[in-house]
């Protein structure tokens, strides 16, 4: 940036003076630059490891690829809550309890009340996001840290969830939800699996494996699938394009200084939490519509799963800079490396050292591309 | 607006605006609980002024700034703005009215770009049927014409403001405050935190933003700046004015010692052997 | 700066090269015989299945194949699902799994079927659910069936009044136990099941806590170690072994057998994991390679283990037994 001299500030004309501070970057650099796909290194780092020692044990099939890609949608959808609201200064643990609690307030209306099955899920969304909100409102207001609020919210929720199914149902699993689920509209929403003809075709030209009852082994995508993509790239688009994402920056990079320019931080941070819930919520929906039950133990820890994959997408702890983009990336290393142990076939006993020391290697890697790039090192 | 440098002078001379009163301060009191932090705050600023607050630490500036620009509510106590009385129940409803604060830690997010803090609350926008997206070329292109205004040619305003230095950050802050229409420029503490360069170019900015008319209140406990750029200076002391001085009435030492409160500083001063 | 960014590439496919004995791994498993398999539902905080993970490495050096044991690491049933479509997946010659959920397991133990890829299923489940899902067999113990029979022998000991210590109660499995329990022992489960958790500690004052409220409880049901230690401390130190009629636990371990051996306890009910190891890879590989499997399911418990029988089962306890 150049000082320009006196006197010359309102009249001369705009002309790009070369500041020789700032020297020509190539466009791959500035790429690897951005908080968005810095992780994209990391993405590169585990496909490239896993097509060495997993290439040939069916990773890369159809089946396979649709495994590992279930893993990462499911984290996709509650990584994008994650992430924003990691930008936004705030975390949520409650988001594994809230998942079980999405469950059983799906399943117990259906299948104790008569509830139509679509009613239920409405209403477990609305309980949900009351509940962020409520989680919001706390942390808001009371300045407490919102690690200790979501976590007494993590331990009330899971609790909730066991109380009330023992309550009504007097087990800890509800099951039978698969009869409910025919016909209904909202059920095809999160539990449809899309293009099946498209599929047929693939496996009917051979670039698909079929089953030996002649139907392809992938039948269609799951709307856990869509439903990730759409989360984040309108999660993205928000961050990054509307006034709303400006605020969520400026809520996590300095709350204080936002709110003394007018930013309702404090409706930033509550719409947050709600996202979260929504997210949650999303993520237990697919979950027992696809199983056609709930349990008490669903969606344990999975809150820490989607804060690894925003952290691995280069969201900061401290708030106020990351992507939503880069955290779908960190959901994709971590499906792939989740997944793609077992397709290595390395020995059971070991898996959480494994997954925790590829975890640790793709947040270094990411972290040393991103230095080298923006010039730190 | 171009004016070369004798226009400028010629302009405060002309009430063409200039010269009135802006926002006026009559005797503020501000207590929090027992602790009175302000005990009788008056002071006027006039558009094109700069009218400088000098006061020691503790002295009750930043209570001062803050009941002025909306985060308190005074005890008692008024405050006109432009003729009106005001009373302001956010920092949102100061803005409105035209008081802008440029407060120590700036409001400026360091990781956030250029254009994003340039139009942090305020953003630009274009809609796309009902959605609304922030209008980016336009903002890009004033924040990087704004800049411009005050001396810094920002080749790619999406860096983040981190890569500025102190004083370049500094007008920013102020260019933002004057680009959305303040009247009433605070400026709490703008030099404490800058090198020699740095401050030669915030002052230089503050006597640009005084040509177009806006009146700003310089709070500072550097009384060598303070002189170096103020019309006129307001003495604060355990929370009470001392008096106003125009810069003819009043020296650089007698208005260091005022703000000292008279005896220590001399004291001081001739125990150092007046290198003070 | 450029330099260093191609070192760093440089040095990152070495690291990808150096990981290809992974891949050798991979390979050589693949090429040393059959590869099968094994997805249980155990948390992995659950010791239970170490017999059963030594029974698949006797069984994998006895026949020459690969078995690679599955869990999901927080008992997340709905990650086991995951955990079976991955196997699917990979082309296994042959998968066993519990049957721990059969609402959530459903669609991924028939899609390996449907695949072609063998099933059998063990432990939890019933041998009707296994026959719905279109698995080859079931092996293992009926678990409302083994409660019962326990039930009936603490009905002959005279027991009235029981209580159920639960430290797995998500597992559909657990309740059976303790309805079976009570159905022998006919009368009502009620709130007579506790909800221990699985931490020792946290057990062992539950227990305390709900003995002080119901001081005529003279029945007790543990559902496997996990319950039966912390409770088998309990008694020691309170010294109120005597007021108990009947002590029984599923499962065996070091602290049970002594218990039986002391007197403290009177039956353990042991479901004989060894054979669910050992016998699911067997069948498995008879039928990969010649096509045989037996026609029936196999009961592997219930085995009751008392003073009587204990002396064997004690040198193997927690390794084979």
């Amino acid at each position: 940036m150049a000082i320009l001299p006196d006197g010359a500030a309102n009249d001369t004309p705009v002309v790009d003076i070369i500041d020789e501070r700032l020297s020509r970057q190539s466009a791959w650099r500035r790429f690897l630059a951005r908080p968005d796909l810095g992780a994209f290194a990391g993405v590169v780092l585990v496909f490239a490891f896993f097509g060495v020692t997993a290439g040939g044990t069916g990773m890369f099939a159809s089946d396979g690829v649709l495994n590992w890609l279930t893993v990462t949608a499911q984290l996709m959808i509650i990584g994008t809550g994650a992430a924003l609201l990691m930008i936004g200064g705030e975390f949520d643990l409650s988001v594994g309890s809230m998942i079980g609690f999405v469950g059983m307030m799906i399943a117990i209306p259906t299948i104790y009340f008569g509830v139509p099955i679509g009613a239920s899920v409405i209403l477990a969304f609305v309980a949900a996001m009351a509940i962020g909100a409520l989680n919001g409102f706390i942390i808001v207001r009371t300045r407490l840290p919102s690690f200790i609020v979501t976590l007494a919210s993590l331990y009330m929720l899971r609790g909730l969830t066991i109380a009330l199914s023992i309550l009504v149902t007097n087990r800890t699993t509800v099951s039978g939800l698969k009869e409910y689920s025919n016909g209904s509209f909202v059920a095809q929403l999160f539990s449809a699996k899309l293009f099946p003809g498209f599929f047929q075709w693939l496996a009917d030209n051979g670039m698909i494996n079929k089953l030996p009852n002649g139907e392809p082994v992938v039948s269609g995508v799951p709307m856990l699938i869509l439903w990730g993509l759409v989360m984040a790239v309108v999660g993205h688009i928000v961050l990054t394009k509307t006034r709303v994402g400006n605020w969520i920056f400026a809520s996590g990079g300095d709350a204080n200084a936002a709110r003394n320019v007018g930013v309702p931080v404090s409706m930033i941070k509550i719409s947050l939490f709600m996202v979260t819930a929504f997210g949650a919520a999303v993520f237990a929906a697919c979950q027992v519509l696809e199983f056609g039950s709930a349990a008490s133990d669903r969606g344990v820890l999975k809150e820490f799963e989607a804060i690894i994959a925003a952290v691995i997408g280069g969201c900061l702890l401290t708030g106020g800079y990351g992507s939503v983009i880069g955290a779908s990336l960190g959901a994709l290393i971590f499906g792939v490396v989740q997944m793609g142990i077992l397709f290595t076939g390395a020995p059971s006993d070991w898996f959480q050292v494994f997954l925790g020391a590829m975890l640790l290697t793709a947040v270094l890697f990411n972290s040393s591309i991103r230095r080298r790039v923006t010039g730190e090192r | 607006m171009s004016m070369n440098v004798q226009t400028v002078e010629a302009a405060a001379v002309q009430p063409d605006g200039f010269g009135r009163p802006l926002i006026e301060v009559h005797n503020l009191v501000k207590h929090f609980g027992p602790v009175v932090a302000l005990a009788g705050v008056s002071l006027t600023v006039r558009a094109a002024e700069v009218h400088c607050l000098v006061g020691d630490n503790g002295a009750g500036k930043s209570t001062l700034i803050k009941t002025l620009c909306g985060v308190y509510r005074p005890t008692s106590g008024d405050v006109v703005v432009d003729g009106k009385p005001v009373s302001f129940a956010s920092p949102r409803e100061a803005l409105d009215a035209g008081i802008a604060t440029v407060f120590q830690d700036l409001a400026m997010i360091p990781l956030l770009s250029i254009t994003r803090n340039f139009f942090m609350g305020r953003e630009p926008v274009k809609k796309i049927g009902p959605l609304a997206f922030i209008d980016m070329a336009f903002a890009d292109k004033v924040a990087r014409s704004e800049m411009r205004k005050i001396g810094i040619d920002v080749r790619d305003p999406q860096q983040a403001v981190g890569t500025l230095s102190g004083g370049e950050r500094q007008c920013v802050a102020i260019a933002r405050a004057v680009y959305f229409g303040a009247k009433v420029l605070i400026l709490d503490e703008p030099t404490s935190a800058l090198g020699v360069a740095q401050t030669s170019m915030v002052l230089k900015f503050v006597r640009q933003v005084r040509a177009k008319g806006l009146g700003l209140i310089f709070i500072t406990h550097n009384v060598r700046h303070a002189y170096a750029v103020g019309d006129k200076f307001t003495v604060l002391n355990r929370g009470r004015t001392l008096g106003t001085f125009t810069k003819s009435e009043i020296t650089l030492d007698d208005l260091q010692t005022k703000m000292a409160g008279d005896k220590e500083l001399q004291d001081l001063s001739e125990e150092l052997g007046g290198t003070v | 700066m450029k330099t260093g960014l191609t070192g760093l590439i440089r040095r990152s496919l070495l690291a990808v090269a150096l990981a290809s004995p992974f891949a050798g791994l991979a390979i050589t498993a693949h090429a040393a015989g059959e590869r099968f398999v094994f997805v249980s539902h155990s948390p992995d905080s659950d010791t239970w299945w170490n017999v059963i993970k030594n029974a698949l490495k006797d069984a994998e050096h006895d026949l020459g194949v690969t078995v690679q044991y599955r869990n999901p690491p927080t008992g997340d049933i709905a990650d086991m699902a995951r955990i079976i479509e991955q196997a699917t997946a990979s082309n296994p010659s042959g998968i066993v799994t519990t049957i721990s959920d059969f609402n959530v397991l459903q669609s991924a133990i028939k899609g390996a079927i449907a695949k072609g890829i063998p099933v059998i299923t063990v432990n939890s489940g019933t041998a009707e659910q296994s026959k719905k899902l279109g698995a080859l067999m079931h092996i293992g113990q009926p678990e409302y069936d083994a409660g019962k029979g326990a039930g009936e022998r603490a009905k002959a000991a005279g027991v009235t009044k029981f209580l159920c210590v639960n430290h797995f109660i998500n597992d559909s499995a657990s309740v059976e136990r303790c309805q079976g329990y009570a159905d022998g022992l006919g009368v009502k489960l009620g709130d007579q099941m506790l909800d221990s958790g699985i931490d020792p500690t946290g057990v062992y004052n539950k227990v305390k806590a709900y003995l002080s409220v119901h001081p005529d409880t003279d029945g007790i049901l543990t559902l496997g170690p996990n319950s039966a230690d912390p409770v088998i401390k309990l008694l020691r130190d309170t010294g109120s072994a005597s007021k108990f009629k009947s002590f029984i636990s599923f499962d065996l371990d070091g602290d049970i057998s002594q218990a039986i051996k002391d007197g403290l306890m009177s039956a353990a009910i042991d479901q004989q994991p060894y054979l669910q190891g050992y016998l699911t890879i067997t069948f498995l590989t008879l039928y990969v390679r010649y096509g045989v499997i037996p026609p029936n399911n196999v009961n592997t418990g219930p085995g009751f283990i008392t003073k009587d029988n204990i002396a064997m089962v004690e040198k193997l306890a927690g390794k084979y037994r």
